[in-house]
């Protein structure tokens, strides 16, 4: 057992490392989410309250709202960005005039910080001096303003991040694509499939694997955006795009209300890792699908 | 993978999947109940149902 050994002590300090920064600081959030700790509070020494942080969460309906609202901007986000990303993938490995350039300015977005990225968007959509709002209304007599309608602000969210995030699903898809074996694709042609039972069939199921771990890092990431929406709407107007990650930065920080910002980052984890799993299961097969 | 097995549940699961759902499920029955039953019945039952169909998983799950 000497290889065993070895191995062991090789991955020693990451694994102490990974300990360290991820598996006691989830310790300390989820010790801390029983207790109410509020530094601001007339005792803002921490007492231990038991579950009483999380019952009052399931009641709160600001956090409600904003958990139903992070949980549309992933499904908008990640639908589209695995469709465009896949026929951008598709499109870039055939032989198109210009893919060379149309590729690295469709990555360029991926490069820039989240922040500047809402930084960005906000210059681009301030009414008075953005190009958006400005073209909106005189080609189309559109009233853009982020500050006064929900819908828009929404929607201009979601445009955001699509456009920074598709190309990283491009570039996984590609990656994916590149790599499918070409037997099985030939074999189905001389057999004379169509192009979309080829896609569907064959190109779909070899692509699992990449598809699967593409879809967790967007939903991961997804359900944790704030910089970009803090810079271009703020949450606003009201609450409208106010998503877990920024309610939860609203409760932290300014109200210094650790106790309960823990209990609802853990029930954002809870949710995180539990569409995770039911994705991977329902992606891996159940039990038909295995024996 | 190594110690998969056979049970109710609908995918092949070894004892780590099943501990996992135990605690999913652990957690979910415990929100569900704080928001609509805690008024009827208090939270321990929850918790013991919890525990009960949590063996029940990691034994024939």
């Amino acid at each position: 057992m000497r290889n065993s050994t070895t191995g062991w002590l090789l991955i020693a300090p990451t694994l102490f490392i990974l300990f360290i920064t991820g598996f006691v600081p989830f310790i300390y959030v989820l010790v801390v989410s029983f207790f109410d700790w509020n530094t601001f509070a007339q005792n803002p020494e921490p007492t231990f309250t038991g579950a009483d942080n999380f019952r009052e969460l399931v009641f709160d309906k600001a956090f409600l709202k904003s958990i139903w609202l992070t949980l549309k901007f992933t499904a908008f986000v990640l639908i589209s960005q695995l469709v465009i990303g896949l026929f951008l993938a598709r499109m870039l490995l055939r032989n198109v005039p210009l893919k060379g350039l149309f590729r690295t300015i469709h990555t360029l977005p991926l490069m820039i910080a989240p922040i500047a990225v809402g930084a960005t968007w906000r210059l681009l959509t301030v009414p008075g001096l953005g190009p958006i709002p400005h073209y909106l209304k005189s080609w189309f007599g559109i009233d853009y303003i982020l500050s006064r309608f929900p819908d828009q602000a929404f929607a201009t969210v979601v445009i955001m991040d699509i456009w920074h995030w598709t190309p990283l699903v491009t570039l996984t898809l590609m990656a994916g694509l590149s790599n499918l074996p070409e037997e099985p694709l030939e074999q189905a042609r001389i057999d004379g499939a169509s192009e979309w039972r080829i896609f569907w069939d064959i190109t779909l199921a070899f692509l699992k694997p990449v598809l699967l771990t593409t879809i967790f890092i967007r939903l991961m990431d997804a359900l944790r955006t704030v910089d970009e929406v803090w810079m271009l709407t703020g949450g606003g107007p009201g609450a409208e795009t106010r998503f877990i990650g920024l309610h939860i930065w609203r409760v932290v920080f300014p109200k210094t209300d650790y106790g309960y910002g823990s209990a609802m980052s853990l029930i954002t984890l809870y949710l995180t890792i539990v569409m995770c799993w039911l994705l991977y299961v329902a992606m891996t097969g159940m039990k038909e699908n295995k024996a | 993978m190594a110690n998969e097995r056979n049970g109710f549940l609908p995918i092949k699961t070894n004892t780590f999947d099943r501990i996992f759902i135990s605690v999913v499920l652990f957690i979910a029955i415990s929100l569900f109940w704080m928001r609509f039953v805690e008024a009827y019945a208090p939270l321990w039952v929850a918790v013991l149902l919890s525990a009960v169909l949590g063996q029940w998983i990691i034994r024939k799950g």
